[in-house]
């Protein structure tokens, strides 16, 4: 079993044996002709329904929005986590500052902000990306605090026997050697910056994205619409994860392979 | 003093600006659960510009204190600590260190790591490459200049330290039990390649050893260190030229004096291990 593992090949087929075995499993319930075909929609429809949302250019439209929208408030999220998170760890008086703050703060679950903001801000598109830069925000901030903070000390005497300026210390020394908690951070911001994205679309509705279209889709009892839009929200968040994966291997490059 | 109220003169060739080491009365203690704890106690040692000293002396007796000291990491001490007269108060680019770990930033090529030595020197930016070549050459790593730390072996990565602490030409080297975790064979090797770097560099070097040997085999002297607190017992001079040989009878000799003063030492109370619990009976 575990030599046979070694075969892309085999690798990928018996990937595929449970996602095989539970379509089957779908496609019977949805054919059985009882109560249940009102719960699974059966396979053709899923594909017409697909085929529709393809040929009327929504579908993409709403992966377009989707994606930008987790982006963009990762970017703003993550920029400022990463710019607080570090700053703090530089420099203590901060840390006093802001630290019990941000720490209370980062206990409300990131749904709990949507009232608030909603009155704030209103129930458009700004409030969505608010609350998907507020959930990118936080996992980007503890893991760069974190990352700086737990530099270790001997690098730290290199860089004084070498007379390092207080900006090549931060530049060739504590950046770098935070960089994989960094990154860590990122990936994280990039998984919560998703599902906020998903969730505040469904919640408000506005500006289209896969979350707004299931949302639609219930209230026209559209099952097969709505999976559509779950598989395209699975396969979409998959592959960026992946890539990310990848950009994090490559500016990592000079960590040690793990074993 | 008289000497640093005149103009100091400018040396013309990097031969005439060796380091004089000298250490007098020098006392440094730790504060451990409040209490304080001698760990060096009246410590006196001159080294000659050029000299190469070995310091043995079983683990906890302050040799690793003695040179983070040396070297300005740690300014905590009382006595006085001189390099060609001046007193050590912080690290400087003239003296430099290669530690019992090599230390090298594992984010940064073999060439980066060396390369950031010369950082905050005066060296021209366009000599910088072909002296960071000529020391990668020196430690025969000609080859791996790309190479990232991990992929070097622990002997590789050691001579990348010695090469990178070399690179500024301090006057005075530190060798903190610097072939401590490499296996028998290249630790030899690395001994013979430092003997050589040694005697082509000839500036001053003091290094840290649990390995009487080695201690011999490298120091024109080699200081014997008591623990609890650190202080010196005895000094031996090693009256033999290099490059030396491991074989020669004097070596030898003096390995088993130095290994039986060190192993047989008359056992002192605070050495002495106590179980309270069965004094009692």
């Amino acid at each position: 079993m575990t030599a046979a593992l070694s075969r892309r090949g085999a690798r990928i087929a018996i990937g595929l044996v449970v996602p095989a075995l539970f379509l089957s499993w779908w496609q019977w319930q949805a054919t059985a002709g009882d109560a249940r075909s009102l719960a699974f929609a059966p396979l053709h429809s899923i594909g017409s329904a697909f085929v529709e949302l393809v040929e009327s250019g929504s579908l993409f439209s709403d992966m377009v929005s989707t994606l930008s929208r987790s982006l963009t408030g990762l970017a703003i999220g993550g920029t400022l986590g990463i710019a607080i998170g570090v700053a703090m760890a530089v420099w203590r008086p901060l840390d006093r500052m802001l630290g019990p703050l941000l720490h209370a703060i980062r206990q409300v679950p990131l749904i709990g902000w949507l009232p608030l903001i909603g009155l704030w801000f209103g129930t458009g598109q700004g409030s969505e990306l608010i609350v998907v830069s507020i959930s990118a925000f936080f996992p980007t901030l503890l893991n760069s605090y974190a990352g700086v903070t737990n530099v270790e000390p001997r690098y730290l005497d290199v860089g004084r026997i070498y007379g390092f300026t207080p900006l090549q210390r931060f530049r060739l020394i504590l950046l770098p050697a935070a960089m994989p908690l960094i990154l860590t951070g990122l990936t994280q911001g990039l998984a919560f910056a998703w599902i906020a994205s998903i969730a505040t679309e469904i919640l408000l509705g506005v500006g289209g994205g896969l979350g707004v279209t299931m949302q639609v889709a219930q209230t026209q009892q559209r099952l097969d619409v709505i999976l559509v839009a779950i598989i395209a929200t699975a396969i979409l968040g998959f592959v960026i994860n992946q890539l990310f994966l990848r950009l994090r291997r490559h500016l990592l490059r000079w960590q040690a392979a793990p074993l | 003093m008289i000497a640093e109220a005149r103009p100091r003169p400018v040396p013309e060739s990097t031969a005439a600006a060796k380091g004089a080491l000298s250490i007098s009365d020098l006392d440094k203690s730790f504060t451990i659960g409040g209490v304080s704890r001698p760990v060096l106690e009246a410590i006196d040692l001159h080294v000659e510009p050029g000299e190469f000293v070995s310091i043995v002396g079983a683990s906890g007796c302050g040799k690793s204190t003695l040179l983070r000291l040396i070297v300005g990491l740690d300014d905590e001490y009382s006595g006085e600590i001189r390099l060609d007269g001046e007193r050590v108060a912080t690290t400087s680019l003239d003296r430099g260190i290669v530690f019992q770990d090599h230390r090298l930033f594992p984010w940064m090529t073999l060439e980066q790591n060396i390369e950031l030595a010369l950082l905050n020197t005066d060296t021209p930016q366009a000599r910088r490459a072909q002296i960071v070549a000529d020391h990668i050459a020196l430690v025969n790593l000609k080859g791996f200049e790309q190479a990232y730390p991990h992929q070097l072996s622990g002997g590789m990565a050691q001579r990348a330290a010695i090469a990178r602490a070399l690179v500024t030409e301090p006057k005075l080297l530190l060798l903190d039990e610097p072939l401590g975790a490499l296996d028998a064979l290249t630790r030899v090797h690395v001994q013979n390649e430092l003997q050589r770097i040694w005697m082509t560099q000839r500036s001053t070097m003091i290094m840290v050893t649990h390995d009487v040997e080695e201690a011999l085999y490298l120091g024109d002297r080699v200081v014997v260190m008591a623990p609890s607190p650190g202080r010196i017992r005895r000094i031996v001079d090693v009256d033999l030229p290099h490059p030396r040989d491991r074989g020669a009878p004097l070596l030898h000799k003096l390995k088993d004096e130095i290994l039986a003063e060190l192993t047989a030492s008359p056992v002192e109370p605070g050495n002495l291990v106590r179980l309270p619990g069965r004094e009692e009976r």
